[in-house]
């Protein structure tokens, strides 16, 4: 339905994006995974025709988009980062101006209106002013904004941003609700592993405006499937430890949390007894040691050698 | 484009404030400083003999315009001066007269040459009657002649050339309205920029409304609310405190329109120029401040002789729009006369506001 071809684009000597490709097909939900500061709104801004790319380009059903772009305009709804909404105007009142915008009127308009408010669960709400406004709220209202038109297909610029879990279920429910019942077609961005798993299909993993990995869930765990993840807890983490164990050659990585240190190593190997020898020469209490099943964040981290999240 | 405007409305009907801060200051200013006893100079006088008032003498002292003189006695005069109320006074006999002054200022000046050629014409009618007698119709035809007058004078008064006519009161309602409607209409440009980060324009854009309505319909409800804002303060004036504009109301209203567009063309290029609202609020006040420094909004721009601050003060909108109000009041010019300012301000909106748009759009904020 859509495509990237070695989409481009430069601020200044800085490569936001640098030669992404990427499609999506029609019903599928396709996620956008990346840290702070990957590109992520780049591209799809680049995707959505709002901002024109350095080089390369996007098609939508075989046509270039970039010089005529109002075909596509029409069937996307677009949910930016940020809340783009009158913050003055009631809920309803911010529905009415922006289903305006989209050439409903009348009897149309209201019944459009009251439908969205019921799919983001704002019925009752709707008189009240956005400021007022809790964060989930006004992200469900930004989601909602963006359905008025019945869009094919909706672009998701990190919709659950700096909101509570209960919020944050909802949308989720309500993206995995819109696909199944109308096929909606979904983008999904986020730096959040959990959200990413739970609704696509299909993952793209970006870091510093670069595609690091592609493809289906599996085909993504896959990647780190000759290594394994095992995550040492202790209350106190000793330096000298955490040397010996990035001297040994066993293990491929060592990334150092708080109260925990995730180790990178082959799938055979058995590393319980070192790592348990290695706290005792070192004075060190261990609290667990555990084999963890490979996430998202661990093929991030096996790729970048960065946990996704500071 | 019309929902656009709807929800700007809806919007400023919710939050009035910086539209009711900025009229309310305006008022108070030009209140303040400005005074009410309005556009002429008072000038208390008294006479000697009681019948000088509906004489000749008397008669033309009510014509005069620019100056109001006010009878009463001599005590009261004199008191008037001591309190400082008025800047002088007069005393007027029959052949002579005694000019009180208590603050010296350019209308001493001013009245003692009416005075003296009041009392001059007076001593030319009595010497032609002299010598006619007291002949009535030649009296009347005296009286006609001397309106009438066979050879066209062309009159450089003292009020024409080289000095220059203040009219405190009016100057001050002028220079603050035209001083705090740029922050009126700055605050409504902002939203564009706000807007823009926000991400609503990203939503407009991609909706079926064109770039152009976008930019219409923002720029068009800046300039209604700056418009406005001026509405309401000239009408305070005229019909609460009743300042009478010279008798040119409407053109003074009408008149504004040019200042009005300048400005909000302004605001878009600056609010084009900044990136953050923060450097916005920075830039706002050093601008409309200074603007009105060297416009004149605070002080008449006569009294500067700063080379370079007459250099600016010709760049800049403020001095244009205060030439025109003042120009179609107190002076009293025709349309044509202030053909030149307007075009300025025209010009100038049609620049500025083609530059800011075009930054606004090559920067993808
Ligand atoms: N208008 C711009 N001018 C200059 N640099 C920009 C601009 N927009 C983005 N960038 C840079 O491009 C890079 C990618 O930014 P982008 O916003 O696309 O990242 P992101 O993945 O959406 O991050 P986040 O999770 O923080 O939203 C960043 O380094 C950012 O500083
Ligand atoms: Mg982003």
């Amino acid at each position: 339905m859509i495509e990237l071809i070695d989409l481009t684009k430069k601020f200044k000597q800085n490569f936001a994006v640098k030669n992404l490709n990427m499609f999506i097909e029609k019903g599928e939900i396709v996620g956008l995974l990346g840290p702070n500061g990957a590109g992520k709104s780049t591209a799809i801004s680049m995707l959505s025709s709002l901002v024109e790319p350095t080089s390369g380009d996007v098609q939508f059903e075989n046509k270039s988009i970039l010089k005529n772009p109002s075909s596509f305009r029409k069937i996307v709804g677009m949910v930016p980062q940020e809340i783009a909404l009158y913050e003055d105007l009631t809920a309803e009142e911010n529905l009415q101006f922006f289903g305006r915008i989209y050439q409903l009127r009348g009897k149309k308009l209201s019944k459009k209106v009251d439908e969205v408010l019921e799919q983001i669960g704002l019925t009752d709400r709707r008189k009240d002013i956005v400021k007022k406004f809790s964060g989930g709220m006004k992200r469900r209202l930004n989601i909602g904004v963006a359905m008025l038109h019945d869009p094919e297909m909706l672009i998701m610029d990190e919709p659950t941003v700096g909101i509570d879990p209960q919020s944050r279920n909802y949308i989720l429910d309500t993206v995995k609700r819109l696909n199944a019942e109308r096929q909606m077609t979904v983008l999904y961005t986020s730096h959040y592993m959990e959200e990413v798993e739970f609704l696509c299909d299909r993952i793209y993993i970006m870091d510093k405006g670069n595609l690091i990995a592609a493809g289906t869930k599996e085909e993504i765990k896959q990647i780190i499937s000759s290594e394994k993840t095992v995550s040492i807890k202790a209350e106190i983490l000793k330096h000298d430890f955490i040397q010996a164990l990035e001297e040994n050659p066993l293990i491929n990585r060592v990334t150092v949390g708080e109260k925990e240190v995730t180790i990178l190593v082959p799938k055979d190997a058995n590393v319980f007894s070192e790592v348990i020898k290695l706290a005792e020469t070192n004075g060190m209490e261990l609290t667990s040691v555990d084999n963890k099943t490979p996430t998202l964040e661990d093929v991030f981290l096996h790729l970048t050698g960065r946990a996704l999240r500071d | 484009m019309i929902g656009i405007l709807i929800a700007k409305f809806k919007n400023f009907i919710r939050n009035p404030w910086t539209f009711l801060i900025f009229t309310g200051m305006s008022l108070l200013m030009a209140f303040i400083f400005g005074g009410t006893n309005a556009q002429e100079v008072y000038i208390p006088i008294s006479t000697v003999d009681k019948q000088i008032k509906d004489s000749y003498i008397g008669e033309q002292l009510e014509k005069e315009e620019g100056i109001n003189f006010s009878w009463m006695s001599e005590e009261q005069l004199r008191e008037k001066i001591e309190t400082g109320k008025a800047e002088l006074g007069v005393v007027l006999d029959n052949n002579t007269y005694q000019i009180i002054v208590g603050i010296d200022s350019h209308n001493t000046g001013l009245v003692e040459q009416i005075i003296s050629r009041i009392y001059y014409e007076k001593q030319e009618q009595e010497k032609i009657l002299t010598i006619v007698g007291q002949d009535e119709t030649v009296i009347e035809e005296l009286n006609h002649a001397l309106e009438q007058p066979v050879f066209e004078i062309e009159s450089a008064t003292f009020r024409g050339e080289g000095a220059f006519i203040y009219d405190n009161s009016l100057h001050r309602i002028f220079g603050f309205s035209l001083f705090f409607v740029i922050y009126t209409i700055a605050y409504n440009v902002l939203p564009i920029l706000i807007e823009k980060r926000g991400g609503i324009w990203d939503r407009l854009i991609l909706s079926p409304v064109k770039k152009s309505e976008m930019y219409i319909a923002n720029l068009l409800f800046s300039f209604l609310t700056g418009y406005f804002q001026v509405l309401v303060i000239f009408f305070f004036f005229r019909f609460v405190i009743g300042v009478n504009f010279y008798g040119r109301f409407v053109e003074t209203i009408l008149l504004l329109i040019p200042y009005v567009f300048a400005i909000v063309a302004l605001a878009i290029l600056v609010t084009a120029l900044v990136k953050k609202v923060q450097q916005f609020n920075a830039v706002l006040p050093i601008l409309a401040i200074s603007m009105a420094m060297i416009g004149g909004a605070y002080w008449p721009i006569e009294i500067v002789e700063s080379k370079i601050l007459l250099l600016l003060a010709k760049i800049n909108p403020l001095t244009y729009g205060l030439e025109i109000l003042k120009g179609i009041t107190v002076y009293s010019y025709s349309l044509q006369e202030l053909l030149l300012p307007i075009s300025i301000l025209v010009l100038m909106g049609v620049v500025m506001m083609g530059l800011g748009i075009h930054f606004m759009e090559r920067r993808h904020i």
